[in-house]
């Protein structure tokens, strides 16, 4: 077939051809970089967000003898999820900088600075149920999503995260020293 | 067509995928939540259930269970209509999850068997009396895998992932390897649905959270709770004759009776994979505490230990499908097996029936 053009014409759609074809080759190129930089970023990074080490910060020795966090176990996952949660509750601008734009120079840069322990462990308990102020059923990692994005002006980590994760398994372990039940209703104080 | 048009093309086509795809999206939106909204028919299980929990909207909730067991009585929060619906529909999920009882299963059972494969496994199967299986005087047995005790107990360390095992994850590794299927996403409605219905179990029957009670899991047997005679496939074969046989078929394929399910497979396509826990060769002690303390139906606690492990062995060695860590060579494998076998046993059963009644006839004429 023959596929020649006025003259004139061909130059002009050949350099625009050859524009865009590059174009779109680069842009397949970059996002095959991209993609396997977040591949390997995402490997990488993991690792120190699902760690099992776990910083002792001061008070855990106390919260762990009032809330008999031992009946679990002296060591092991549970436990350690327990005692980041603690970090995340009492310090979280240092454990969950990623989610909070408060620092230390805010007045309220933590969790705590609102809830108590067992304030977590009653709203753990009456989690998942309808909030007629968003009219839906709303879960308890949800609960802490929203605390994130509003109260600590940051952004909400996923229901995996440990960020969020590990304050339920904190309000579990309160829970179990209260001796609650699904439903429990906190005595007016 | 000039390189701009084709561009222009392809951004349209992107586009208008885009919005088909974002349209169908809020159209599915609006309808799961005109479902959340409508009234629930309840299975008749679920409405002797949950009518005996006296589940009912309202500002406070006490339980009668705890009443009658007690004297006592505990005061909790009460429940919105909108939770007294996903709670009776979480209830449906576990007693009829292949939406035998519902007219229209995307609706009723949020389309639970697009996440099952096969047409015989449903909740209650394992997790019996939906999730709640107790002896005539309303005590809570043993070993009965109670959906309430497993909520207060959930996120603990599991030793076959190595995960604080949530029990949303726990559910979504059931539709996995129990039903052999897919996982539905952790905030569909058919995950949450069960986590409420479960949290209002263990709300009616006043557990804990955190404690442990020995009707949550299964009654595990270990080789060490038995005389050691060693699990063994021929006697296995001649108790699942005699025992199990009758209601789950001659193969443990299941059985069906127009269209009735009368029993679950324990084999074969419709039955749980390889990579389930009741699969014997991946964890030995979970399905003989299963046989011992729930089959067969009537004569529970009937079988000894060892004859719940014979007969588990003999199960686990009939064909069945490959789970996700199999592999694909061991999935066609399988599925030769399972599709091969049940021809050849028939075939040997008849032989061998064949010549026994040969055998009895020239023993009756001598």
């Amino acid at each position: 077939m023959n596929r020649s053009t006025p003259s004139g014409l061909k130059p002009v759609n050949r350099a625009r051809f050859s524009i865009l074809e590059m174009a779109s080759r680069a842009s397949t190129l970059l996002s095959a970089v991209g993609l396997g930089a977040f591949v390997v970023l995402a490997h990488f990074a993991s690792a120190s967000v699902f760690r099992s080490e776990v910083m002792a910060e001061s008070g855990w020795q106390t919260f762990r003898a009032q809330y008999q966090i031992d009946y679990f176990g002296t060591d092991g996952q549970f436990v350690r999820a327990i005692q980041n949660g603690y970090n995340l509750v009492f310090h979280t601008h240092k454990y969950a900088p990623r989610f909070t734009r408060r620092g230390p120079a805010d007045q309220v840069n933590s969790c705590s600075g609102c809830h108590t322990v067992e304030d977590l462990a009653y709203a753990f308990v009456n989690s998942d149920r309808f909030d007629p102020k968003v009219q839906k059923r709303v879960s308890f990692e949800e609960r802490v999503q929203r605390c994130y994005i509003g109260s600590l002006d940051g952004f909400a980590p996923t229901i995996y995260d440990p960020a969020v994760r590990d304050i339920r398994l904190l309000a579990r372990a309160v829970a179990h020293e209260l001796h609650l039940t699904e439903g429990a209703m906190r005595k007016a104080r | 067509m000039t390189p701009r048009i084709r561009l222009f093309t392809k951004v349209f086509v992107v586009v208008l995928v885009a919005g088909v795809f974002y349209g169908l999206a809020a159209h599915k939106h609006t309808q799961r939540e005109q479902i959340r909204q409508t009234r629930v028919a309840l299975t008749p299980a679920c409405a002797e259930k949950l009518s005996r929990y006296a589940l009912a909207a309202g500002e406070q909730y006490r339980s009668p269970y705890v009443l009658k067991q007690t004297g006592g009585t505990v005061t909790l929060r009460g429940y919105s209509e909108e939770d007294v619906r996903a709670i009776q529909r979480g209830c449906n999920i576990i007693s009829d999850t292949q939406g035998r009882l519902a007219k229209d299963v995307s609706r009723e059972r949020w389309n639970t068997t697009r996440f099952i494969r096969g047409t015989h496994l449903e909740c209650d199967h394992c997790h019996q009396s939906i999730g709640d299986k107790q002896d005539a005087n309303g005590n809570r047995l043993k070993g009965s895998l109670n959906l309430g005790t497993s909520w207060v107990m959930a996120d603990m360390y599991d030793r076959f992932t190595g995960l604080l095992l949530p029990f949303e994850l726990r559910q979504m590794q059931c539709y996995i390897n129990s039903s052999n299927g897919y996982k539905p996403n952790i905030s569909d409605d058919l995950i949450r649905d069960v986590t409420a219905y479960s949290r209002f179990l263990s709300a009616a029957l006043d557990l804990k959270i955190g404690n442990h009670y020995e009707e949550q899991g299964i009654d595990e047997i270990a080789a060490s709770a038995t005389e050691k005679q060693g699990d063994d496939y021929v006697r296995g074969e001649a108790l699942f004759k005699g025992k199990c046989m009758h209601c789950h078929g001659r193969q443990a394929f299941g059985r069906e009776v127009n269209g009735q399910l009368i029993a679950p497979a324990i084999a074969g396509p419709n039955a749980w994979n390889m990579q389930s826990r009741n699969y014997f060769h991946y964890v030995s002690t979970i399905l003989p505490g299963f046989i011992c303390r729930n089959m067969p139906l009537g004569q529970e606690n009937t079988l000894t230990n060892q004859e719940c492990r014979d007969i588990a062995f003999y199960l686990s060695n009939l064909p069945r499908p490959a789970g996700d860590r199999q592999g694909p060579l061991i999935a066609l494998k399988q599925q030769v097996l399972m599709t091969a076998i049940p021809p050849l046993m028939r075939l040997t059963e008849s032989a061998r029936d064949t010549g026994i009644t040969v055998q009895a006839a020239q023993q009756h004429n001598q």
